[in-house]
């Protein structure tokens, strides 16, 4: 079986207009894949095309069509739903859900089968190790920018993905915070052997150079 | 938590049987909506398509008199709620307190236009608590003065009820726009940047947010408009009665037995419909620049207090005549105090229960029906199917009814529940459209994206995400539904075939038959109602509270 996650758009945009060269590339398991590029050039609507939430934030306007394959695991995703695809997305902004406090935003994607005492027991233990311990009942939007990155980067994981999508996660963060999520973010993507791909605008996020595709200059 | 677990299954099928199942409901809410108003239209367009209806119209010598009554009432209540609302929410906006007067509109809206009749009647009769304030110190009279000071030929009364009742509408539209989070900081910001050009307030506001706010009011308008030209239980209570308006004797001609007057009656209807389509075509183009000639006063608040006071004295007024006995004529308190109406009420509640049961379910299924459609139906849709959805506030309530009824003898609907909380719910539609679409559309949708990325059904995001932040909203919707259902007069008599006994139709009997007391107890019921349901609303619509922690400093 092919590990990883296989992306190849042919083609990314409006019905008229093409948003992205044609654009293929491969993260194996435990990798991070950085995307770079200007504003504007289509990187968050690709990480949508991968969600399969495109329909979501194109509505209305003028609905984004993506045309490729994707493969995860050897498995082909791209005309899954995107709750079927088991890949997470984390945006820059961390869009906890306001009326859920911090556990029942870390809890919102564990499966219902693992049961109550599991789920609670793997939600202390995120608070644990995003060092929030005693926070399980706050309202999210009184935690700080850096707990609140925490948070979402967590629930994430908590989904138990098998692919991870990163859209500027660290960007709202200040330099001594970022440095310290970002080590501990690539760690647990490390440790959970899953491939992720991080969308970014500043170099030093680059996890690993030869995973490096710049957008600017692909076409 | 979820509802609905993770699927792991591999099934792009599985997801085309979902979005097939959304268009379906989509369908339902919308295209079987259609057909019954159009349905509906249809029925009430056949009878007027043979000539002698015109021909019975024009000859009957109280025609002209009524349009008149008609025209003049309409046209000048209409423009004295837009005049005044364009002043109170100046004042509210450059005062920055469009929240606080605007969040308490709901007592003003949920008090029916029958009750705020029986209000006025209370104190401007000449019996009432104006003459009695002013007797006989004032105008000398030891008696009651023969005049007729509510039903007086001119349509003051009239005229100043509907004034009463279509400012806080006016009001509530435009705090659905103000509401909206993006519309408010917009406004504000352009509002700013043209006070460091120099303008006053009243002019930045005139020329900055009036014009775009009016251009949002305009359909709001047609509709009140619509309402005061068509109004039929308001005019019964207050109207002037030699002749009456139009839209009375128009009732009047449906009611009869006779089939050849229940047409002329339906012409007086669409004869009203072509003419409010023309003056509604005249205030379009011209009302949105009404605001720029009021003097500059910086008196903030006065305006909107004198409002609520005047909504104070009419409660009050209601109060007192549901409990007064004895009350000879200068004197300003009665001289004895009864409960005999009340008890009269509490003796048989059958039409207090009629009148929830039927808001209730009414209510619902508006709320039902316009989250599946608002939900479900795509962007393209929804864009042509609003102006239907919308019509019921627009078209005269006369033609409904009888459209209504004719498709509810069809479906042998008449007189029974089912066609009676269909009627009220597609009267309710407009207004629970109103109130909640914007807020609706204007969810985050990409929250969407985060739960279904966290692998979540996209039911178990509507339930867990969506509907619970946007509570407040839907609740508000619901009691407008409820509030829009109780004040229903026309469909209720019509379609329930006089079997359906509501607060509204013992308040309109009562007032007709003279009972100070139990008509003053009716339309008190009438406001109470919807204003529990308005607080319960409030209470269930309220932000999750959360506990605090304990370790947080």
């Amino acid at each position: 079986m092919d590990l990883g996650l296989h992306v190849n758009v042919t083609r990314l945009g409006t019905e008229r207009d093409a948003l992205l060269a044609p654009l293929a590339f491969a993260v194996s398991p435990g990798a991070v894949c950085t995307l770079m590029g200007p504003s504007g050039v289509g990187k968050s609507s690709l990480l949508a095309a991968i969600a399969g939430t495109l329909s979501v934030v194109s509505e209305g306007l003028r609905p984004l069509v993506f045309e490729g394959t994707i493969t995860l695991n050897g498995r082909r995703v791209e005309a899954l739903p995107a709750y079927q695809r088991g890949i997470g997305l984390v945006t820059q902004e961390p869009l906890l859900f306001p009326h859920l406090t911090v556990a029942e935003n870390l809890a919102f994607g564990i499966a219902q089968s693992s049961g109550k005492a599991k789920r609670a027991a793997l939600v202390a233990q995120a608070l644990q190790a995003a060092d929030l311990q005693g926070y399980g009942d706050a309202d999210p939007s009184r935690l700080s920018g850096g707990q609140r990155a925490r948070v979402a980067l967590m629930r994430a994981l908590l989904a138990e993905p098998r692919a991870l999508l990163l859209d500027e996660p660290f960007s709202k963060l200040d330099e001594t915070l970022r440095q310290h999520i970002r080590d501990w973010f690539f760690a647990q993507v490390l440790s959970r052997q899953i491939p992720a791909v991080l969308v970014t605008h500043d170099p030093s996020d680059i996890a690993d150079r030869e995973h490096l595709i710049d957008l600017a200059h692909a076409g | 938590m979820g509802w609905f677990d993770r699927e792991r299954m591999d099934s792009p099928l599985r997801a085309m049987i979902e979005r097939k199942a959304s268009i379906a409901v989509a369908s339902v809410a919308g295209c079987l909506l259609a057909p019954a108003l159009l349905a509906a239209i249809w029925m009430a367009v056949k009878p007027v398509l043979q000539s002698s209806p015109w021909a019975d119209l024009w000859q009957d010598p109280r025609t002209f008199d009524a349009l008149t009554a008609t025209l003049w009432t309409s046209i000048a209540a209409s423009l004295l709620a837009w005049c005044s609302a364009a002043y109170l929410l100046r004042q509210a906006f450059i005062g920055g307190q469009s929240g606080r007067w605007l969040n308490r509109l709901p007592p003003l809206l949920a008090t029916p236009h029958a009750a705020m009749a029986i209000a006025v009647t209370l104190w401007i009769a000449p019996t009432g608590w104006l003459f009695r304030l002013s007797s006989p110190w004032l105008t000398g009279f030891d008696a009651p003065p023969p005049w007729a000071t509510t039903q007086d030929t001119w349509g003051i009364g009239l005229i100043l009820v509907l004034w009463l009742k279509e400012l806080p509408f006016l009001c509530w539209v435009a705090a659905t726009q103000l509401h909206r989070d993006d519309v408010r900081r917009r406004w504000h910001a352009e509002y700013a940047v043209a006070l460091t050009m120099g303008r006053s307030p009243q002019s930045a506001f005139a020329e900055v947010v009036w014009p775009q706010l009016a251009r949002l009011m305009r359909w709001p308008l047609v509709a009140v408009l619509a309402y005061n030209m068509t109004v039929v239980d308001v005019a019964l209570i207050i109207g002037p009665t030699a002749p009456p308006t139009l839209a009375v004797l128009a009732w009047e001609w449906l009611r009869d037995a006779d089939l050849a007057l229940n047409h002329q009656g339906v012409a007086a209807a669409w004869l009203l419909a072509a003419l409010l389509i023309a003056i509604s075509a005249v205030l379009w183009a011209t009302v949105t620049r009404v605001v720029t000639g009021f003097p500059n006063r910086q008196a903030i608040g006065l305006g909107w207090v004198t409002l609520f006071l005047v909504y104070a004295l009419a409660w009050l007024a209601l109060l007192v005549g549901s409990v007064s006995g004895l009350w000879p004529f200068p004197d300003v308190w009665p001289d004895h105090w009864q409960a005999n109406d009340w008890l009269r009420v509490t003796d048989n509640l059958d039409s207090v229960w009629t009148t929830v049961g039927l808001g209730t379910l009414s209510a619902t299924l508006t709320l039902l029906w316009l989250v599946a459609w608002l939900e479900c139906a795509p962007q393209n849709w929804q864009a042509v199917m609003r102006p239907i959805l919308l019509a019921p506030m627009v078209l005269p309530p006369l033609l409904w009814v009888f459209g209504l009824y004719q498709v509810a003898l069809w479906g042998h609907w008449e007189g029974a529940w089912p066609g009676m909380v269909v009627a009220h719910a597609v009267m309710a539609m407009p207004y629970a459209l109103l109130a909640l679409e914007s807020v609706y559309k204007a969810s985050d949708r990409r929250l969407q994206s985060v739960a279904l990325s966290l692998g979540r059904h996209p039911m178990t995001y509507l339930l867990v995400v969506k509907w619970p932040l946007l509570k407040r909203a839907l609740w508000s919707a619901w009691a407008i539904a409820f509030a829009v259902s109780v004040a229903q007069f026309l469909p209720t008599l019509y379609i329930g075939a006089g079997r359906f006994v509501t607060v509204t139709t013992e308040a309109v009997a009562q007032s007709a038959a003279g009972q100070r007391g139990l008509m003053s107890a009716y339309a008190l019921l009438q406001t109470v109602l919807p204003l529990l349901v308005f607080a319960i609303a409030v209470m269930m619509g309220r932000p999750r509270h959360f506990t605090k922690d304990q370790t947080w400093t």
